[in-house]
């Protein structure tokens, strides 16, 4: 499925402003679907015409935005969310892809282990917060341990994969060549598991993102999660759905800015890329 | 292919897996007897398996369960239902993707988790707030899936489908629908993926009974067992979905047409 369109137009000047006209054209039509939605969002709110803490109008939404800046709370909460986020990811990924590399060389340790880690793994990162809850209290400690945990299982479970896939003959081939143990790691197997780490990190980027408004919701005293749930339970609708907004841009800023363009760099650089390239 | 890397598992190989869970459940036996702690912060095991056993005895486990698992389903068929069908409409005509696709990718951005709330306002604490925010999330994941499957068929099939006499409906169900079926069915598993958190989580915050209601509700009392209880079915129940169901499912379909690498 990821294959280039077979009838994708030969790379000619032409073709080239015939594709930038039309990602603009694209671009101008997204843009309009936007805007369309919020119009009829705040068309509908008289025509509704229920209370605005139920069904708020997007200039409700907007003035509450303005609020939440001119307070200063909304800058607080979101380096709050990015700080624990990042924190949480950080530690998570490494220490999910030394556990990884770790049992991966190892294959009896690997067989040995699967069943655990895949078990481990479905127990959802939702259903810990009760007890670590009752083992940390409510606070930062708490969100840091789910959002590590979150990152951990998909990072390990891949790197495992990525590891047990490497065909042992390369490994042969390369000690035969008179590689060190430690010259095969970061020679063979790094860069052939490295296509199915960054798949995990992305995997668990993105439930840990997740799993970070949750946490906030039901740990923490600010952050975007706290934004939402608390304004709502004091009816200030207008607030909730202006963390609605932030969480999912800052999502798309991540997504976009750092995942997908590191995938992208780190892929091309180590993956299967410059091994073909190299070949020729 | 994979097959022969990751070789079967055999008799010995789920022996030797058993072994860490004996090494845990002995760790958690021993415990007691090396820290000195209070049994709210790790109960026995036996405790444990008193608890379950009360819970299976007086059916409120199961009524938990079965809460739970009939609010994934309720929530798990609507938001399919209505955004695969949706989701084809959309990306068949090429202007309606382009006006929708960022709506569509920045409501998918919000995750289903951060409805809550929102959904509580609208339909209070219970069952209609977490079926609301299981379909939400389902819907968003499924309708980009489905929108993704279309797009991927190339332009030359539907030239080649047309070239071939093959009309409006016709391309639809001969072309469209298996050329996106691959991807619908593969998003099928990632949105119960995220759906099952979104279960688990609105009861926890919305709900009323359930298993996330469950263990939410020990916390307050300290009932530490209760928890661990409600931990360990919710890992059993997903993998028991994940691999009856949905693995069973893509070997039945994608796997069987040769259209999945693994």
């Amino acid at each position: 499925m990821g294959q280039a369109r077979p009838d994708a137009p030969a790379l000619s000047p032409q073709s080239v402003a015939w594709r930038l006209g039309r990602r603009g054209a694209r671009i101008a039509k997204g843009a309009l679907g936007l805007v369309l939605f919020f119009v009829a969002w705040q068309v509908s709110v008289p025509l509704v015409g229920l209370e605005p803490y139920f069904y708020p109008s997007p200039i409700d939404v907007w003035h509450a935005f303005v609020d939440l800046l001119a307070k200063g709370i909304l800058p607080v909460y979101l380096a709050d969310s990015v700080g624990r986020y990042l924190a949480g990811v950080g530690l998570g990924t490494v220490i999910g892809v030394a556990a990884g590399l770790g049992i991966g060389l190892v294959r009896p340790l690997a067989r040995m282990l699967s069943p655990l880690i895949n078990f481990l793994f479905a127990i959802v990162e939702v259903a810990w917060i009760p007890i670590f809850v009752i083992w940390w209290g409510y606070g930062l400690t708490t969100i840091l341990v789910a959002l590590v945990y979150v990152v951990f299982f998909p990072l390990l479970y891949n790197t495992l994969l990525g590891v047990r896939t490497v065909p042992q003959v390369y490994v042969n081939a390369v000690r035969s060549l008179g590689a060190s143990r430690l010259q095969v790691l970061t020679q063979v197997i790094l860069p052939a598991a490295l296509p199915n780490i960054i798949a995990g990190f992305r995997v668990g980027a993105g439930f840990a993102f997740r799993g970070l408004i949750f946490a906030e919701i039901v740990a923490a005293k600010s952050g975007i999660g706290y934004l939402i749930f608390e304004a709502a339970a004091h009816h200030q609708t207008a607030r909730t759905i202006v963390g609605m907004i932030v969480m999912g841009l800052l999502w798309l800023f991540l997504d976009n800015f750092y995942l997908k363009p590191f995938e992208r760099a780190t892929v091309e650089r180590w993956g299967q890329t410059t091994a073909a390239e190299r070949r020729e | 292919m994979s097959g022969a890397v990751l070789r079967r598992s055999t008799l010995a190989d789920r022996a030797t897996g058993l072994v860490p869970f004996v090494a845990i459940i002995l760790a958690w036996v021993i415990a007691p007897y090396l820290a000195d702690y209070p049994s709210y912060v790790l109960p026995s095991i036996g405790q444990v398996a008193e608890r379950t056993w009360t819970g299976l005895s007086d059916g409120s486990l199961l009524e938990h369960v079965l809460g739970s698992l009939y609010r994934l389903a309720i929530g798990f068929v609507v938001g399919n239902a209505i955004a695969i069908p949706l989701g084809i409409a959309i990306a068949s005509n090429r202007h309606v993707a382009d006006l929708l696709r960022p709506l569509l990718t920045f409501l998918q951005s919000i995750a289903g988790i951060a409805w809550v709330p929102l959904a509580i306002i609208w339909f209070g604490i219970g069952m209609g707030a977490v079926v609301f925010v299981i379909a939400n999330t389902i819907f968003f994941s499924a309708i980009y899936n489905t929108v993704v499957g279309v797009e991927s068929i190339p332009n030359i099939l539907y030239r080649a489908v047309r070239s071939q006499g093959a009309r409006g409906w016709q391309v639809f169900t001969e072309l469209v629908l298996p050329g996106a079926l691959v991807q619908i069915i593969l998003g099928l598993r990632t949105s119960m993926a995220y759906g099952w958190r979104a279960l688990v989580a609105g009861e926890m915050i919305a709900g009323t009974n359930g298993l996330g209601y469950m263990t939410v509700e020990a916390v307050q009392w300290y009932q530490t067992d209760t928890i661990i209880m409600g931990m360990i079915v919710i890992g059993l129940l997903w993998l028991i979905l994940d691999r009856l169901l949905f693995v069973s499912l893509e070997r039945a379909t994608v796997a069987r047409w040769g259209l999945i690498q693994r």
